[in-house]
């Protein structure tokens, strides 16, 4: 009690010596998404550094660690609505953006998710933006991909039912699959499984051309290990939860060819502008955050410094703080130059206008020793 | 006299409803196309493996039960641990000769305190020679050559002991004669306090257990035209939790050891009237079960191909699920509990593939059904060997 009548005097004092713009980020910094929670947080940090202050006042990143549990994101979305933020970047995935956008929608406070997919997100008010493509979008592309370039007619889809982003895209897989004519047969598994044995039995029988799994890797590396040991030398397809290093360092060998939808990276980006201002931030993060591993690189990095690029953008465009002058300024937001591309939130719910997705595949010969290959990228644009 | 007949009469309807659920499911295979021969082996070698491991763990549960009559929470913390300290083990050996100087003396002298006082050892030769076994043994097995899984296995089995009768003697042994809810609630606290200490130390990530072991050699075979598919761990699992069984009813039959723990799970004040050291009882009993639980953890990561600091939640629960379901406090229940739970997992997905999702519904429905007919357990009824 005492101590945080001490912290509360401090802050009061604090913020009278420096004016303050406080921004919270609130991300999987511990538990299952722990890796690309770190990722994206770099990104957020490094964008900060190239861009420290707004309005003549200094910038204070508010970092709160959601653990991976949708309590864990409620709790920091309340701590961000009584230390009074401008607005929040983050989460990274839709379960836990989606009780975090709740909060903070009915308390009027900004939401900007760097990487939630699923198209509820943005939908749940005005106030709640993101920095992706949704996941309609990405299961079309994934689908299309599966059915017409590889050639498969029958899939076997596998989705963790107890998450927003999984059990939504793999609906959006499936109906585009359907319509392209192919078969398909989805099989289901709750988080922290581990045995996909039983499952894996079950499509032995509709003897699928290739699979597609929309999950997570902390499920995704014991699924790839079983269903290679069982024998399935299909082509299997993921999405952008899997880029993460947990998957190849989490099963190894097994994960080697392994093609997955994903942020695009600077390579993949078509505009060549924005391409350019990609490889510039590339470099920035290479040179500050230290000891940073090449595979450490990737499309969160970029989406979580856009998501402070905007909000920052959008406080310099309004020429004050209040949220709600703000909010508009973003909301009317038309081609700002992103590290991440174009980004436009005119005449949208909150998501992007242009956005790239990247096809990757991963080439692991041992846990240590792996790197994704770029594919190819298709950009909103183009498909719609 | 009324007692075996309420048995005979209640092990009579056991037998019917379990003779309907063997029909229905012969209907179902029947129903179902595509499920070969072949696959009904894959699922039974599939769940057989499943269930050894949560009768490993489930033993760990039960013992702790029968001997304080607290559901030690940690357990599957305690599972956890196991799996990590092998995967340093062979991971990080050969460790340079001082490093590994100084890991032996910590962990051979831990060790080897925990062994004296476990196990009566005030003979100076014994001891001496014990001593030298342990020393010489970790030292030599930590200088010389990447640790392989069985060399792994039984150094995280021994740490993990070690491990488990430290948190007994931290946590609960404070607490010994203090109503029974503070040491439920200080068990849940441990259990919290082992799984973010495994995040800050361990770190938070999921790390791959690719222990490239002859475990992992496929070794499939076919029945008619189908294959199969078939790795080492299938069978070295239900091998080596069978041995494990057999030394652990040896101990508990045929040892002073053993008749001690019989003696303190049947009445700890009288056991100690008796001139039973109900102590040293129960550190053991804590010993036994985490080396347990150890040997469950590291082949459930050889089995499943990773770790992370949150993995022994779920195994857990399971586990104490299977406790109960055989009747916990009791050995061969805990092994019939986690041997059903397996099967239920596996064939519950096979046999109705759209519930895929809710396989851990079924397994807590059996829960509640068996608390309801049968509130000790399916072998909780015979409380004579209840360690």
């Amino acid at each position: 009690m005492r101590k945080s009548l001490l912290l509360a005097v401090l802050v009061i004092l604090g913020s009278f010596a420096f004016a303050q713009v406080k921004i919270g980020v609130n991300l999987e910094l511990s538990g299952r998404f722990a890796a690309i929670g770190n990722q994206t947080l770099n990104g957020i940090k490094v964008a900060h550094m190239q861009m420290p202050k707004v309005l003549g006042q200094e910038v204070q990143l508010v970092i709160c660690d959601d653990e991976t549990t949708r309590e864990g994101s409620i709790a920091c979305a309340q701590r961000f609505v009584n230390e009074g933020v401008v607005g929040v970047l983050g989460a990274i995935s839709s379960s836990m953006s989606i009780p975090a956008a709740e909060v903070l929608q009915d308390a009027g406070i900004i939401m900007i998710s760097t990487s939630s997919t699923n198209p509820q997100t943005t939908q749940i008010g005005d106030y709640i933006f993101r920095m992706a493509y949704t996941d309609d979008f990405q299961g079309k592309l994934a689908a299309a991909y599966v059915v017409k370039d590889l050639g498969a007619k029958r899939v076997a889809i596998f989705r963790q039912i107890d998450d927003d982003y999984s059990y939504g895209l793999a609906g959006f897989f499936d109906a585009t699959a359907k319509k392209l004519g192919a078969k398909t047969l989805v099989q289901d598994y709750v988080a922290n499984t581990v045995d996909f044995t039983a499952q894996l039995n079950n499509i032995r029988g509709f003897k699928p051309d290739a699979i597609y799994y929309s999950g997570f890797c902390a499920e995704g590396a014991p699924f790839m290990k079983q269903l290679r040991e069982q024998g399935f030398t299909q082509q299997v397809v993921g999405a952008d939860a899997s880029d993460d290093p947990q998957c190849p360092e989490g099963a190894g060998a097994a994960f080697d060819g392994w093609i997955f939808t994903g942020f695009a990276t600077p390579n993949l980006i078509p505009d060549p502008e924005a391409k350019k201002r990609a490889e510039a931030f590339k470099a920035k993060y290479f040179a500050t955050i230290k000891n940073a591993k090449p595979g450490d690189f990737n499309g969160f990095v970029l989406a979580g410094a856009d998501s402070y690029n905007v909000l920052v953008a959008a406080i310099k465009k309004a020429g004050t703080t209040d949220v709600k002058a703000v909010r508009d300024a973003l909301a009317n937001m038309e081609h700002y130059p992103g590290v991440s591309g174009d980004i436009t939130y005119k005449g949208t719910d909150g998501t992007p206008k242009d956005r790239t997705i990247g096809f990757y595949q991963y080439k692991v010969k041992s846990a240590n020793d792996w790197k994704k290959i770029e594919l190819f990228g298709k950009s909103t644009a183009e498909v719609q | 006299m009324a007692a075996s007949k309420i048995t005979s009469r209640s092990t009579i309807i056991s037998l019917l409803i379990g003779a309907v659920f063997v029909v229905l499911l012969g209907a179902r295979i029947n129903s179902l196309e595509n499920y070969t021969f072949a696959r009904v082996v894959q699922d039974f070698l599939n769940a057989l493996t499943l269930g050894s491991l949560y009768a490993l763990i489930a033993l760990g549960y039960t013992m702790v039960y029968g001997i304080i009559r607290l559901i030690n929470f940690a357990h599957g913390e305690i599972f956890m641990l196991g799996s990590y300290f092998a995967f340093y083990a062979m991971t990080l050996t050969p460790l340079p000769w001082a490093i590994s100087l100084l890991v032996t003396i910590i962990l051979g002298g831990t060790v080897l305190l925990v062994l004296r006082s476990l196990f009566n050892l005030e003979e100076p030769k014994r001891t001496f020679a014990l001593s030298l076994i342990i020393f010489g043994g970790t030292f030599f097995l930590l200088t010389f050559r990447k640790l392989g899984w069985v060399e792994g296995l039984t150094l995280s089995m021994l740490a993990t002991g070690v491990a488990g009768v430290l948190l007994e003697a931290i946590a609960y042994k404070p607490l010994r004669g203090a109503p029974r809810e503070s040491m439920l609630i200080t068990a849940i606290a441990a259990s919290f306090f082992l799984q973010n200490f495994g995040q800050l130390v361990f770190g938070a990530r999921v790390r791959g257990f690719n222990a490239q072991t002859i475990l992992n050699k496929p070794l499939n075979f076919h029945i008619g035209p189908e294959t199969v598919y078939f790795t080492g761990i299938l069978v070295v699992v239900p091998l080596i939790t069978a041995l494990l069984l057999w030394v652990l009813n040896l101990f508990v039959s045929r040892t002073r050891l053993g008749k001690a723990m019989r003696a303190t799970a049947q009445d700890a004040e009288v056991a100690q009237m008796m001139g039973v050291n109900v102590n040293q009882v129960i550190a053991l009993t804590f010993f036994i079960g985490s080396i347990l639980a150890a040997a469950a953890g590291v082949m459930y990561a050889i089995r499943f191909g990773q770790i992370h600091p949150l993995m022994g939640l779920m195994p857990g629960i399971k586990a104490f699920t299977a406790a109960v379901i055989g009747g916990i406090g009791s050995l061969p229940g805990a092994v019939l509990g986690g041997l059903l739970l397996g099967f239920i997992e596996i064939y519950v997905v096979s046999l109705f593939p759209t519930l895929s999702a809710y396989k851990d519904v079924f397994a807590f429905v059996l829960l509640i059904l068996i608390l309801l007919f049968r509130p000790s357990g399916l072998v909780g009824e015979d409380l004579t060997e209840k360690v």
